[in-house]
């Protein structure tokens, strides 16, 4: 497969007229990689189907007077030859569907071709390319072949689209040719108009010359002797980067090295100019941090509080007795503690394994984390199983987050992510649940991070985001009590939960009273239910208070740290709180802005700003709430096409 | 705030709206109240579903005087919005006011709809769409709708491409 494309580049320059664009199959594996899974998961099915006539079979000691041997040769070899007729005809379908299957890389645009009787054709023009993405299952990864995708911008309908079945050479040839097409018509569409490409910091030199390098990239890639991906480590370009790695690196490197069967040698797709991985302590914390750990945490935490609360009442039930009736007591709260703890430490072991368990997954999957800036893209990969790469051009970075959750926060910890157009996925991706979590959160570039080597990470990968304004306007002075009164009371889970105990504890009340004044009668049970019911009240009204206490600190905590702030080319949001969001966005990226008010608003003079990006599916609306109205309609100017003209730089 | 965009929508736009909402109120209210008006007629003894058919009337009577003689005006008023040569203004709300700017050179394409009734009264409405949702301005004259499309599609056209 190899052979035919390295001496058949097709120059990035346009294709001589009337010459036959070059048709480029996918890997063979694309065959028999996927008949080997419908072969397994076809004679697991066979074999359950068709083990009650087996096991009926040995049973009767034969079948209509045959003897056993015979009469299980027979089953055998009915199996057998339907496990054969279903995947002879699922192999003939993926042998004639690839030989229909195959891209070219033409002068304007990339074309997908596939269909045997209805032909599908999609043409994505270079210009209108987003991202490209890699994607490999364990078993792709073996044989060295992975699934390209590449996303559009195309609205809400649009999807990315997949071309399986690439080996690795191929597939980082192709991401290195597309983005070269790219900038190159980028570059002469920018010659023709007389304007500056709209990447800012996009060096032009690198765009112009950059056409040259794909046709000579095969050729120059081996001689360095590299394995596939392990140029990338190796690079000289990152230089006065501490040496950050962790022990699952190794495990990662061991990949780059094997490559799989059918990686082919690396191509050369551009030079590194910053790179870091996750220090040890990075990747454990956020293996112990992912949110199903977090809940399980939460769990176990409640399990013990309940164990603990039951003892401390068997104690006080104790100290009302008298002496002879405690130590009866107290020989059956022994006997009873025995039983819940029986009960109870079980449950958190298992919820501990399992917590490590999923501690130890979301490491795995974060294993092997790089990130890295190459020429004028942002490339992300990371899994040490199921391997996901994701690249991203610069321009079409939407905007910068840095989330804090409260976990993180107590430990001075964030997460960094950008926010990119997504597509909906592509038609073979949806049996790739797990790397989607991981996807829908923007493409993620450092998943825990201290919080002060944010700013060197961001001058490091994205240097067009340096000159993020400084001057930030805080919320106004009465977003205070207005956040007060939103979120404890409107949306405060504490106020609704108080109120539910309220209504609780009034209607046992009354049916107390009616019992007690003789209209209604209780037997002994109903009387034990309401007590239990007036204890539920009193928890509830526990939980009510907490949640009110964490709501009202949230609140405080939003209205200080709150703020937004723009200048010429940037606009920053910050969201405060208990967990703590700042987001960072171009100017241009701003697809439209609102500043909305209700009637209280209008009273105390504020506005809440809404800022949309076309970040997501179907654009990211970024939201701070009772920004001062001068302020806002300050900003609502700055919005108009040259608006920014009066800010300073 | 600042001063307000300048132009209004199509006076007619009144006209539309309460047309459009009456036959939506109706639509309900037959499906509401038929049932209950069914058994009133069928079973005179039921005495409940007369009374629960005179509450729907009643109910929909108030829906009906409110969406056709109270809203629209209140509506009208509070609907403006400005075309300038870059962008385009939007103010509108009773309760929740907003006031949108959205820059030309960020439209991706813009469309003219018009439903029967908007074409009973000559009237046509503009769909301006960007990355990231889009925005309708519901009653423009026909030149105004076409003027409106015609200076959006020419930005939108110069505009950067930049998402």
């Amino acid at each position: 497969m190899e052979a035919p494309q390295q001496t058949q580049q097709p120059q990035p320059a346009p294709q001589p007229e009337g010459a036959e664009p070059v048709k480029h199959h996918v890997h063979h594996s694309y065959m028999w990689l996927e008949s080997i899974r419908t072969l397994v998961v076809v004679a697991l099915a066979v074999l359950v189907t068709n083990f009650s006539t087996i096991a009926g079979v040995i049973a009767d000691g034969g079948l209509d007077g045959l003897p056993t041997g015979l009469a299980l040769a027979l089953v055998a070899g009915g199996s057998l030859l339907a496990i054969l007729v279903v995947v002879g005809i699922v192999v003939a379908m993926r042998v004639v569907s690839y030989k229909h299957l195959y891209f070219i890389v033409g002068p304007e645009e990339f074309t997908l071709c596939s269909g045997v009787f209805s032909k599908k054709r999609v043409h994505v023009p270079y210009q209108r390319v987003q991202s490209i993405d890699q994607r490999a299952t364990l078993l792709q990864r073996i044989f060295g072949v992975c699934t390209v995708l590449i996303d559009t911008a195309g609205g809400a309908s649009n999807k990315a689209i997949t071309v399986p079945y690439v080996t690795k050479q191929q597939a980082e040839w192709l991401r290195a040719e597309l983005y070269n097409r790219k900038n190159h018509l980028a570059a002469v569409a920018a010659s023709v108009v007389g304007t500056a490409v709209t990447v800012p910091g996009a060096p032009s030199a690198s765009a112009a010359a950059s056409p040259a390098a794909p046709a000579a990239s095969p050729a120059v890639a081996p001689a360095p002797g590299i394995a596939a991906g392990a140029a990338a480590p190796s690079a000289p370009a990152p230089v006065g980067q501490p040496a950050f790695g962790n022990v699952l690196d190794i495990g990662s490197q061991a990949w780059d090295e094997v490559g799989g069967l059918f990686a082919g040698a690396g191509v050369d797709t551009g030079r590194v100019t910053y790179e870091y991985g996750l220090t040890n302590k990075e990747l454990f914390l956020t293996g112990l941090s992912g949110s199903t750990s977090a809940g399980l945490i939460l769990l176990g935490l409640i399990v013990g509080l309940l164990q603990l609360v039951g003892n401390a009442f068997e104690l006080f039930g104790d100290a009302a007795n008298s002496v002879v009736a405690s130590a009866v007591s107290y020989a059956t709260s022994q006997a009873m503690g025995a039983v819940v703890g029986l009960v109870v430490v079980p449950f958190i072991v298992v919820l501990l394994v399992l917590w490590l368990l999923s501690a130890l997954g979301t490491c795995v999957s974060y294993g092997g984390f790089k990130a890295r800036r190459r020429d004028n893209r942002i490339e992300v990969e990371y899994g040490l199983l199921k391997h996901s790469f994701q690249g991203l051009a610069v321009d079409r970075v939407q905007s910068v987050s840095i989330n804090q959750t409260f976990i993180r926060r107590l430990l001075g910890y964030c997460e960094i992510s950008l926010g990119k157009i997504d597509a909906a996925e592509g038609e073979n991706a949806s049996n790739n649940q797990n790397a989607n979590e991981l996807l829908n959160k923007g493409l993620v570039v450092h998943p825990f991070v201290k919080v002060s080597r944010v700013p060197e990470i961001l001058a490091g990968l994205i240097p067009e985001f340096a000159d993020l304004p400084q001057d930030s306007i805080p919320v106004a002075k009465v977003a205070l009590r207005r956040a007060l009164i939103r979120r404890g009371i409107v949306q405060g889970g504490g106020f609704w939960c108080a109120v539910a105990a309220a209504i609780l504890a009034a209607a046992l009340a009354a049916v107390g009273a009616a019992a007690e004044s003789g209209v209604l009668y209780l037997e002994s049970d109903d009387l034990f239910l309401l007590s239990m019911g007036s204890v539920a009240a009193m928890g509830l009204f526990v939980w009510a208070a907490i949640l009110f206490i964490i709501d009202i600190i949230g609140a405080v905590l939003w209205a200080r740290e709150s703020s937004f702030a723009f200048n010429r080319r940037f606009m920053q949001v910050s969201n405060g709180g208990l967990s703590r969001t700042t987001i960072s966005f171009p100017r241009q990226k701003i697809q439209f802005g609102c500043a909305r008010s209700n009637p209280l608003q209008r009273r105390a003079g504020t506005r809440t700003l809404l800022a949309t990006t076309a970040a997501g599916q179907g654009g990211t609306t970024t939201t701070l709430v009772d920004v001062p109205a001068e302020d806002a309609a300050a900003w609502l100017d700055w919005l108009k096409p040259g608006g920014n003209q009066a800010c300073g730089s | 705030m600042r001063e307000m965009p300048a132009n209004q929508l199509n006076p007619r736009i009144k006209n539309v709206w309460r047309i459009s909402d009456a036959i939506w109120i109706v639509i309900a209210f037959l499906c509401c109240f038929a049932p209950f008006a069914i058994i009133a007629a069928v079973e005179p003894s039921e005495t409940w579903a007369g009374f629960v058919a005179l509450m729907v009337a009643v109910v929909f009577a108030a829906l009906f005087v409110f969406f056709v003689v109270v809203l629209p005006p209140i509506r009208y008023a509070r609907w403006r919005y400005e075309l300038t040569d870059d962008y385009l203004d939007i103010a509108r709300g009773i309760f929740w006011r907003k006031r949108f700017i959205i820059p030309f050179i960020r439209v991706q394409n813009t469309d003219t709809r018009q439903g029967p009734v908007l074409r009973a009264f000559g009237l046509s409405s503009v769909t301006v769409a960007t990355a990231a949702g889009e925005h309708e301005i519901p009653g423009l004259g026909n030149e105004e709708a076409d003027l409106l499309r015609d200076r959006a599609a020419e930005l939108a056209r110069l505009a950067r491409e930049d998402v």
